[in-house]
Protein backbone atom coordinates (compact mmCIF):
# COMPACT_ATOMS: atom_id res chain seq x y z
CA UNK A 1 0.00 0.00 0.00
CA UNK A 2 0.85 3.43 -0.69
CA UNK A 3 -0.53 6.59 0.86
CA UNK A 4 -0.64 9.82 -1.90
CA UNK A 5 -1.06 13.35 -0.52
CA UNK A 6 -2.39 16.30 -2.11
CA UNK A 7 -2.16 19.55 -1.61
CA UNK A 8 -3.23 23.01 -2.23
CA UNK A 9 -6.30 22.81 -5.09
CA UNK A 10 -5.22 19.36 -5.56
CA UNK A 11 -7.27 18.04 -2.57
CA UNK A 12 -10.58 19.72 -3.39
CA UNK A 13 -10.16 18.31 -6.98
CA UNK A 14 -9.39 15.12 -5.47
CA UNK A 15 -12.22 15.57 -2.92
CA UNK A 16 -9.93 14.32 -0.01
CA UNK A 17 -6.44 15.30 1.16
CA UNK A 18 -5.01 11.83 0.97
CA UNK A 19 -5.64 8.31 -0.75
CA UNK A 20 -4.46 4.82 -0.51
CA UNK A 21 -3.58 2.41 -2.75
CA UNK A 22 -2.70 -0.76 -3.53
CA UNK A 23 0.73 -0.24 -5.43
CA UNK A 24 4.40 -1.36 -5.82
CA UNK A 25 7.19 -1.90 -8.06
CA UNK A 26 5.18 0.99 -10.72
CA UNK A 27 6.78 4.59 -10.88
CA UNK A 28 5.40 7.79 -10.70
CA UNK A 29 4.38 8.06 -14.25
CA UNK A 30 2.52 5.37 -13.93
CA UNK A 31 0.70 6.73 -9.99
CA UNK A 32 0.37 10.34 -11.88
CA UNK A 33 -1.52 8.07 -14.87
CA UNK A 34 -3.73 6.38 -12.24
CA UNK A 35 -4.85 9.26 -10.47
CA UNK A 36 -5.46 11.70 -13.69
CA UNK A 37 -7.68 8.63 -15.04
CA UNK A 38 -9.68 7.91 -11.95
CA UNK A 39 -9.99 11.78 -11.15
CA UNK A 40 -9.99 12.94 -14.31
CA UNK A 41 -7.31 15.47 -13.72
CA UNK A 42 -5.03 16.59 -16.59
CA UNK A 43 -3.14 19.04 -15.05
CA UNK A 44 -0.67 16.56 -12.89
CA UNK A 45 2.54 16.83 -15.57
CA UNK A 46 3.26 20.40 -13.77
CA UNK A 47 3.03 18.94 -10.09
CA UNK A 48 5.93 18.39 -7.47
CA UNK A 49 6.20 14.93 -6.43
CA UNK A 50 8.02 14.05 -3.41
CA UNK A 51 8.38 10.35 -1.73
CA UNK A 52 8.91 10.09 2.25
CA UNK A 53 9.74 13.90 2.08
CA UNK A 54 12.40 13.85 -1.14
CA UNK A 55 11.45 15.63 -4.60
CA UNK A 56 11.35 12.27 -6.54
CA UNK A 57 11.52 12.44 -10.76
CA UNK A 58 8.98 10.67 -12.82
CA UNK A 59 11.44 7.17 -13.34
CA UNK A 60 11.18 7.14 -8.70
CA UNK A 61 10.20 3.37 -8.40
CA UNK A 62 7.77 3.24 -5.57
CA UNK A 63 7.42 0.46 -3.02
CA UNK A 64 5.48 -0.83 -0.09
CA UNK A 65 4.91 2.17 2.73
CA UNK A 66 5.70 5.12 0.83
CA UNK A 67 4.46 8.30 1.46
CA UNK A 68 4.17 10.18 -1.98
CA UNK A 69 2.91 13.77 -1.78
CA UNK A 70 1.44 16.14 -4.83
CA UNK A 71 2.21 19.25 -4.50
CA UNK A 72 1.09 21.44 -7.39
CA UNK A 73 3.14 25.05 -7.50
CA UNK A 74 1.07 27.85 -6.42
CA UNK A 75 1.65 31.64 -7.60
CA UNK A 76 0.17 33.83 -5.30
CA UNK A 77 1.86 36.30 -2.81
CA UNK B 1 23.39 49.97 20.67
CA UNK B 2 19.73 51.49 22.21
CA UNK B 3 17.01 49.28 23.64
CA UNK B 4 15.49 48.81 20.26
CA UNK B 5 16.63 45.60 19.89
CA UNK B 6 18.13 44.24 22.80
CA UNK B 7 15.65 41.25 22.59
CA UNK B 8 16.76 39.91 19.35
CA UNK B 9 20.46 40.63 20.32
CA UNK B 10 19.33 38.31 23.36
CA UNK B 11 18.26 35.42 21.12
CA UNK B 12 21.79 33.30 21.21
CA UNK B 13 21.46 33.15 17.18
CA UNK B 14 22.07 36.42 16.69
CA UNK B 15 23.80 38.69 19.77
CA UNK B 16 25.61 41.75 19.52
CA UNK B 17 27.76 40.82 16.33
CA UNK B 18 24.83 39.63 14.55
CA UNK B 19 22.77 42.33 14.90
CA UNK B 20 25.70 44.59 13.85
CA UNK B 21 26.37 42.58 10.61
CA UNK B 22 22.42 42.73 9.88
CA UNK B 23 22.57 46.66 10.12
CA UNK B 24 25.18 46.52 7.36
CA UNK B 25 22.59 44.30 4.76
CA UNK B 26 21.06 45.20 1.86
CA UNK B 27 17.78 43.19 0.92
CA UNK B 28 16.28 43.67 -2.64
CA UNK B 29 12.18 42.83 -2.04
CA UNK B 30 10.73 41.79 -5.39
CA UNK B 31 6.72 42.60 -4.47
CA UNK B 32 4.78 44.91 -2.02
CA UNK B 33 1.91 42.71 -2.17
CA UNK B 34 0.48 40.84 0.99
CA UNK B 35 4.09 38.29 1.27
CA UNK B 36 6.08 41.43 0.55
CA UNK B 37 4.49 44.04 3.37
CA UNK B 38 5.04 41.22 5.93
CA UNK B 39 8.50 40.48 4.69
CA UNK B 40 9.00 44.34 5.11
CA UNK B 41 8.05 45.05 8.37
CA UNK B 42 9.54 42.14 9.19
CA UNK B 43 12.77 43.25 8.00
CA UNK B 44 12.50 46.74 8.76
CA UNK B 45 12.01 46.23 12.33
CA UNK B 46 14.84 43.67 12.63
CA UNK B 47 16.99 46.43 11.76
CA UNK B 48 18.12 45.30 8.08
CA UNK B 49 20.51 48.59 7.11
CA UNK B 50 18.99 49.08 3.67
CA UNK B 51 15.99 47.68 2.19
CA UNK B 52 14.60 48.01 -1.91
CA UNK B 53 11.51 47.58 -2.96
CA UNK B 54 10.16 46.88 -6.34
CA UNK B 55 6.28 46.96 -7.08
CA UNK B 56 4.16 47.89 -10.01
CA UNK B 57 0.96 48.11 -8.50
CA UNK B 58 -1.06 50.64 -6.47
CA UNK B 59 -3.19 49.83 -3.05
CA UNK B 60 -6.77 49.05 -3.63
CA UNK B 61 -9.59 48.36 -1.14
CA UNK B 62 -9.50 44.29 -1.40
CA UNK B 63 -5.97 44.36 -0.43
CA UNK B 64 -6.59 45.50 2.92
CA UNK B 65 -7.67 42.12 4.63
CA UNK B 66 -3.84 40.74 4.40
CA UNK B 67 -1.37 43.37 3.14
CA UNK B 68 -0.51 44.40 6.74
CA UNK B 69 1.40 47.80 5.76
CA UNK B 70 -1.35 49.12 4.12
CA UNK B 71 -4.58 51.53 5.53
CA UNK B 72 -7.85 53.07 4.68
CA UNK B 73 -6.22 56.43 3.96
CA UNK B 74 -3.50 54.39 1.33
CA UNK B 75 -7.05 53.36 -0.61
CA UNK B 76 -8.22 56.67 -0.96
CA UNK B 77 -5.48 57.95 -2.43
CA UNK B 78 -4.46 55.16 -4.93
CA UNK B 79 -1.10 55.02 -3.46
CA UNK B 80 1.32 52.83 -4.88
CA UNK B 81 2.38 49.97 -2.84
CA UNK B 82 5.88 50.59 -3.08
CA UNK B 83 5.65 54.46 -2.29
CA UNK B 84 2.67 53.55 0.67
CA UNK B 85 4.93 50.92 2.13
CA UNK B 86 8.07 53.57 2.30
CA UNK B 87 5.88 55.88 4.36
CA UNK B 88 4.87 53.57 6.51
CA UNK B 89 8.04 51.53 7.44
CA UNK B 90 10.13 54.92 7.64
CA UNK B 91 7.65 55.46 10.23
CA UNK B 92 8.40 52.10 11.75
CA UNK B 93 12.61 52.47 11.94
CA UNK B 94 14.38 55.16 11.02
CA UNK B 95 17.39 53.33 10.96
CA UNK B 96 16.44 51.42 8.05
CA UNK B 97 17.09 53.33 4.32
CA UNK B 98 14.04 52.44 2.36
CA UNK B 99 14.31 52.58 -1.73
CA UNK B 100 11.34 52.33 -3.55
CA UNK B 101 10.87 51.69 -7.65
CA UNK B 102 7.22 51.71 -8.74
CA UNK B 103 8.18 49.98 -11.91
CA UNK B 104 7.60 46.18 -13.37
CA UNK B 105 10.09 43.97 -12.45
CA UNK B 106 11.63 43.04 -15.16
CA UNK B 107 15.11 41.11 -16.67
CA UNK B 108 15.88 44.68 -17.87
CA UNK B 109 14.28 46.77 -15.10
CA UNK B 110 15.66 44.48 -12.03
CA UNK B 111 19.41 44.08 -13.57
CA UNK B 112 21.13 47.14 -12.21
CA UNK B 113 19.35 46.91 -9.08
CA UNK B 114 20.89 43.27 -8.25
CA UNK B 115 25.01 43.63 -7.94
CA UNK B 116 24.65 45.84 -4.84
CA UNK B 117 22.25 43.67 -2.54
CA UNK B 118 23.44 40.71 -0.06
CA UNK B 119 19.92 38.91 -0.42
CA UNK B 120 16.75 38.82 -2.76
CA UNK B 121 13.28 37.87 -1.03
CA UNK B 122 10.34 36.79 -3.65
CA UNK B 123 6.70 38.36 -2.85
CA UNK B 124 5.93 38.13 -6.85
CA UNK B 125 2.71 36.68 -7.99
CA UNK B 126 3.67 34.62 -11.30
CA UNK B 127 6.26 32.55 -12.23
CA UNK B 128 7.67 34.33 -14.99
CA UNK B 129 9.16 37.07 -12.60
CA UNK B 130 10.72 34.61 -10.32
CA UNK B 131 12.50 32.38 -13.24
CA UNK B 132 14.02 36.28 -13.86
CA UNK B 133 15.04 36.34 -9.76
CA UNK B 134 16.47 33.04 -10.15
CA UNK B 135 18.68 33.55 -13.03
CA UNK B 136 19.84 37.05 -11.63
CA UNK B 137 20.50 35.21 -8.27
CA UNK B 138 23.05 32.93 -9.97
CA UNK B 139 24.06 35.20 -12.49
CA UNK B 140 25.14 37.35 -9.62
CA UNK B 141 25.79 35.21 -7.09
CA UNK B 142 23.41 36.35 -4.80
CA UNK B 143 20.45 34.01 -2.64
CA UNK B 144 17.00 34.20 -3.04
CA UNK B 145 14.01 33.00 -0.66
CA UNK B 146 10.98 31.57 -3.20
CA UNK B 147 7.58 32.42 -1.40
CA UNK B 148 4.01 31.47 -2.75
CA UNK B 149 0.76 31.34 -1.12
CA UNK B 150 -2.83 31.02 -2.06
CA UNK B 151 -6.02 29.45 0.00
CA UNK B 152 -4.85 27.92 2.97
CA UNK B 153 -1.83 26.86 1.79
CA UNK B 154 1.74 28.34 1.32
CA UNK B 155 5.58 26.92 0.19
CA UNK B 156 8.92 28.56 0.81
CA UNK B 157 12.79 27.45 -0.48
CA UNK B 158 16.02 28.98 0.01
CA UNK B 159 18.29 28.98 -3.41
CA UNK B 160 21.91 29.61 -2.65
CA UNK B 161 23.99 29.44 -5.95
CA UNK B 162 26.56 26.91 -5.99
CA UNK B 163 25.21 24.92 -3.30
CA UNK B 164 20.94 24.11 -3.61
CA UNK B 165 18.91 22.78 -6.89
CA UNK B 166 17.59 25.80 -8.41
CA UNK B 167 13.85 26.83 -8.69
CA UNK B 168 14.52 25.86 -12.81
CA UNK B 169 15.54 22.54 -11.38
CA UNK B 170 12.82 21.81 -9.46
CA UNK B 171 9.53 23.19 -11.46
CA UNK B 172 10.29 20.14 -14.48
CA UNK B 173 7.69 21.73 -16.31
CA UNK B 174 7.10 25.78 -15.48
CA UNK B 175 3.84 26.48 -14.59
CA UNK B 176 2.56 28.96 -17.50
CA UNK B 177 0.74 32.23 -16.58
CA UNK B 178 -2.91 31.91 -16.51
CA UNK B 179 -2.72 28.35 -15.36
CA UNK B 180 -2.07 29.08 -12.13
CA UNK B 181 -4.01 31.82 -11.66
CA UNK B 182 -5.49 32.25 -8.29
CA UNK B 183 -9.57 32.18 -7.82
CA UNK B 184 -9.90 30.38 -4.43
CA UNK B 185 -8.80 33.19 -2.35
CA UNK B 186 -6.71 33.62 0.47
CA UNK B 187 -6.39 34.05 4.37
CA UNK B 188 -4.20 36.14 6.32
CA UNK B 189 -2.60 33.46 8.27
CA UNK B 190 -1.19 32.01 4.78
CA UNK B 191 0.43 34.87 4.04
CA UNK B 192 1.89 34.97 8.02
CA UNK B 193 3.11 31.73 7.89
CA UNK B 194 4.96 31.87 4.76
CA UNK B 195 6.79 35.16 5.66
CA UNK B 196 7.48 33.66 8.86
CA UNK B 197 9.17 30.56 6.58
CA UNK B 198 10.86 33.13 4.32
CA UNK B 199 11.94 35.69 7.33
CA UNK B 200 13.86 33.33 9.59
CA UNK B 201 15.60 32.43 6.78
CA UNK B 202 16.95 35.74 5.38
CA UNK B 203 17.48 36.75 9.25
CA UNK B 204 19.96 33.79 9.16
CA UNK B 205 21.63 35.05 6.08
CA UNK B 206 21.75 38.17 7.02
CA UNK B 207 23.31 37.91 10.34
CA UNK B 208 26.01 34.94 8.86
CA UNK B 209 24.55 32.25 10.25
CA UNK B 210 24.35 30.07 7.10
CA UNK B 211 24.93 26.84 8.73
CA UNK B 212 21.55 27.37 10.48
CA UNK B 213 19.48 27.35 6.67
CA UNK B 214 16.80 24.81 6.70
CA UNK B 215 18.14 23.26 3.43
CA UNK B 216 14.15 21.53 2.47
CA UNK B 217 11.66 23.03 0.62
CA UNK B 218 8.57 23.65 2.72
CA UNK B 219 4.93 22.97 1.67
CA UNK B 220 2.43 23.42 4.33
CA UNK B 221 -1.49 23.57 5.14
CA UNK B 222 -3.00 25.51 7.46
CA UNK B 223 -6.57 24.76 7.30
CA UNK B 224 -6.24 20.94 6.81
CA UNK B 225 -2.57 20.22 8.74
CA UNK B 226 -1.14 18.66 6.36
CA UNK B 227 3.05 19.58 6.25
CA UNK B 228 6.00 18.34 4.34
CA UNK B 229 9.66 19.88 4.70
CA UNK B 230 10.97 17.93 1.49
CA UNK B 231 14.36 17.30 1.21
CA UNK B 232 16.02 18.51 -2.36
CA UNK B 233 19.27 17.10 -2.83
CA UNK B 234 18.45 14.52 -6.12
CA UNK B 235 16.70 17.26 -7.61
CA UNK B 236 20.09 19.33 -8.94
CA UNK B 237 20.44 19.15 -12.84
CA UNK B 238 23.69 19.46 -14.56
CA UNK B 239 22.56 20.50 -17.43
CA UNK B 240 20.20 22.92 -16.23
CA UNK B 241 20.49 26.50 -17.98
CA UNK B 242 20.41 28.60 -14.76
CA UNK B 243 22.16 26.76 -12.34
CA UNK B 244 23.98 23.89 -14.15
CA UNK B 245 27.65 23.79 -15.91
CA UNK B 246 26.96 25.35 -19.19
CA UNK B 247 24.75 27.92 -17.57
CA UNK B 248 23.15 30.87 -19.90
CA UNK B 249 20.24 32.59 -17.92
CA UNK B 250 17.51 31.31 -20.57
CA UNK B 251 14.79 33.94 -18.45
CA UNK B 252 17.38 36.80 -18.77
CA UNK B 253 17.21 37.16 -22.59
CA UNK B 254 15.27 39.71 -23.75
CA UNK B 255 12.75 37.48 -26.53
CA UNK B 256 11.44 36.12 -23.31
CA UNK B 257 9.80 39.25 -21.62
CA UNK B 258 5.92 39.84 -22.38
CA UNK B 259 4.89 43.34 -23.36
CA UNK B 260 1.28 42.72 -22.05
CA UNK B 261 -0.02 40.07 -19.24
CA UNK B 262 -3.16 39.31 -17.61
CA UNK B 263 -2.67 39.68 -13.87
CA UNK B 264 -3.95 37.01 -11.99
CA UNK B 265 -7.22 36.72 -10.73
CA UNK B 266 -7.88 40.55 -11.25
CA UNK B 267 -9.70 41.23 -14.17
CA UNK B 268 -6.91 42.98 -14.80
CA UNK B 269 -4.76 43.68 -17.59
CA UNK B 270 -0.82 45.66 -17.76
CA UNK B 271 -0.07 46.96 -20.74
CA UNK B 272 3.16 48.29 -21.18
CA UNK B 273 4.67 51.21 -23.67
CA UNK B 274 7.24 49.62 -26.19
CA UNK B 275 9.84 51.94 -24.33
CA UNK B 276 9.56 53.57 -21.15
CA UNK B 277 7.98 57.08 -21.06
CA UNK B 278 8.30 59.61 -18.45
CA UNK B 279 4.72 61.18 -19.03
CA UNK B 280 3.43 64.29 -17.81
CA UNK B 281 0.71 62.93 -15.54
CA UNK B 282 -0.76 66.70 -14.95
CA UNK B 283 -1.29 67.26 -18.39
CA UNK B 284 -2.57 63.62 -18.96
CA UNK B 285 -5.30 63.54 -16.42
CA UNK B 286 -6.71 67.09 -17.53
CA UNK B 287 -6.74 65.16 -20.91
CA UNK B 288 -8.63 62.57 -19.60
CA UNK B 289 -11.00 65.04 -17.68
CA UNK B 290 -11.89 66.62 -21.27
CA UNK B 291 -12.83 63.43 -22.69
CA UNK B 292 -15.08 63.16 -19.75
CA UNK B 293 -13.61 60.50 -17.84
CA UNK B 294 -13.57 60.88 -14.09
CA UNK B 295 -10.35 61.51 -12.97
CA UNK B 296 -7.69 61.05 -9.74
CA UNK B 297 -4.19 61.12 -9.30
CA UNK B 298 -1.10 61.65 -7.46
CA UNK B 299 2.48 62.20 -7.95
CA UNK B 300 3.01 58.23 -9.23
CA UNK B 301 -0.54 58.00 -11.47
CA UNK B 302 -3.05 58.63 -12.93
CA UNK B 303 -6.41 56.68 -12.76
CA UNK B 304 -9.56 57.57 -14.77
CA UNK B 305 -12.78 56.04 -14.74
CA UNK B 306 -16.20 56.37 -17.55
CA UNK B 307 -19.16 54.04 -17.10
CA UNK B 308 -17.52 50.44 -16.99
CA UNK B 309 -14.01 51.34 -18.24
CA UNK B 310 -11.55 51.79 -15.96
CA UNK B 311 -7.97 52.86 -16.42
CA UNK B 312 -4.73 53.61 -13.72
CA UNK B 313 -1.57 55.18 -16.08
CA UNK B 314 2.13 55.13 -14.21
CA UNK B 315 4.64 57.58 -15.12
CA UNK B 316 6.44 55.46 -16.38
CA UNK B 317 3.81 54.78 -19.46
CA UNK B 318 2.16 51.62 -18.18
CA UNK B 319 -1.32 50.83 -17.45
CA UNK B 320 -3.49 48.50 -15.87
CA UNK B 321 -6.54 48.09 -17.55
CA UNK B 322 -9.52 46.65 -14.80
CA UNK B 323 -12.72 44.90 -15.69
CA UNK B 324 -11.14 42.64 -18.63
CA UNK B 325 -9.12 39.73 -19.06
CA UNK B 326 -9.12 40.51 -22.85
CA UNK B 327 -5.60 41.73 -24.06
CA UNK B 328 -6.97 43.16 -27.21
CA UNK B 329 -9.39 44.94 -25.89
CA UNK B 330 -7.09 46.39 -23.08
CA UNK B 331 -4.63 46.53 -26.04
CA UNK B 332 -7.16 48.91 -27.82
CA UNK B 333 -8.81 51.27 -24.33
CA UNK B 334 -4.73 51.93 -24.35
CA UNK B 335 -4.40 53.25 -27.45
CA UNK B 336 -7.59 55.27 -27.99
CA UNK B 337 -6.30 56.90 -24.51
CA UNK B 338 -2.53 57.11 -25.11
CA UNK B 339 -2.65 57.83 -28.39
Amino acid sequence: MIKVLFFAHLKDVIGSESVTLEMGGENIISLKKRISDQYRIDSLHTVMVAVNEEFADDSTILSDGDIVAFIPPVSGG
Amino acid sequence: MSERYSRQILFSGIGEKGQHTLGEKHVLLIGAGALGSANAELLVRAGVGKLTIVDRDYVEESNLQRQQLYTEKDVEQKLPKAAAAKKHLEEINSDTEVKVHVIDATAQSLQPLVPDVDLIMDATDNFETRLILNDLSHKYNIPWIFGACVGSFGMSYTIIPGKTPCLNCLLRTIPLQGMTCETSGIIGPAVQMTVAYQSAEALKILTENRGALRETFVSFDLWSGQFQSIKTGRSKKEDCLTCGTAASYPFLQPENSTKTAVLCGRETVQVRPPNPVDLELERLGRDFSAMGYEVKANPYLVSAQKDAERIVVFKDGRALVHGTKDIVHAKSVYQRLMG
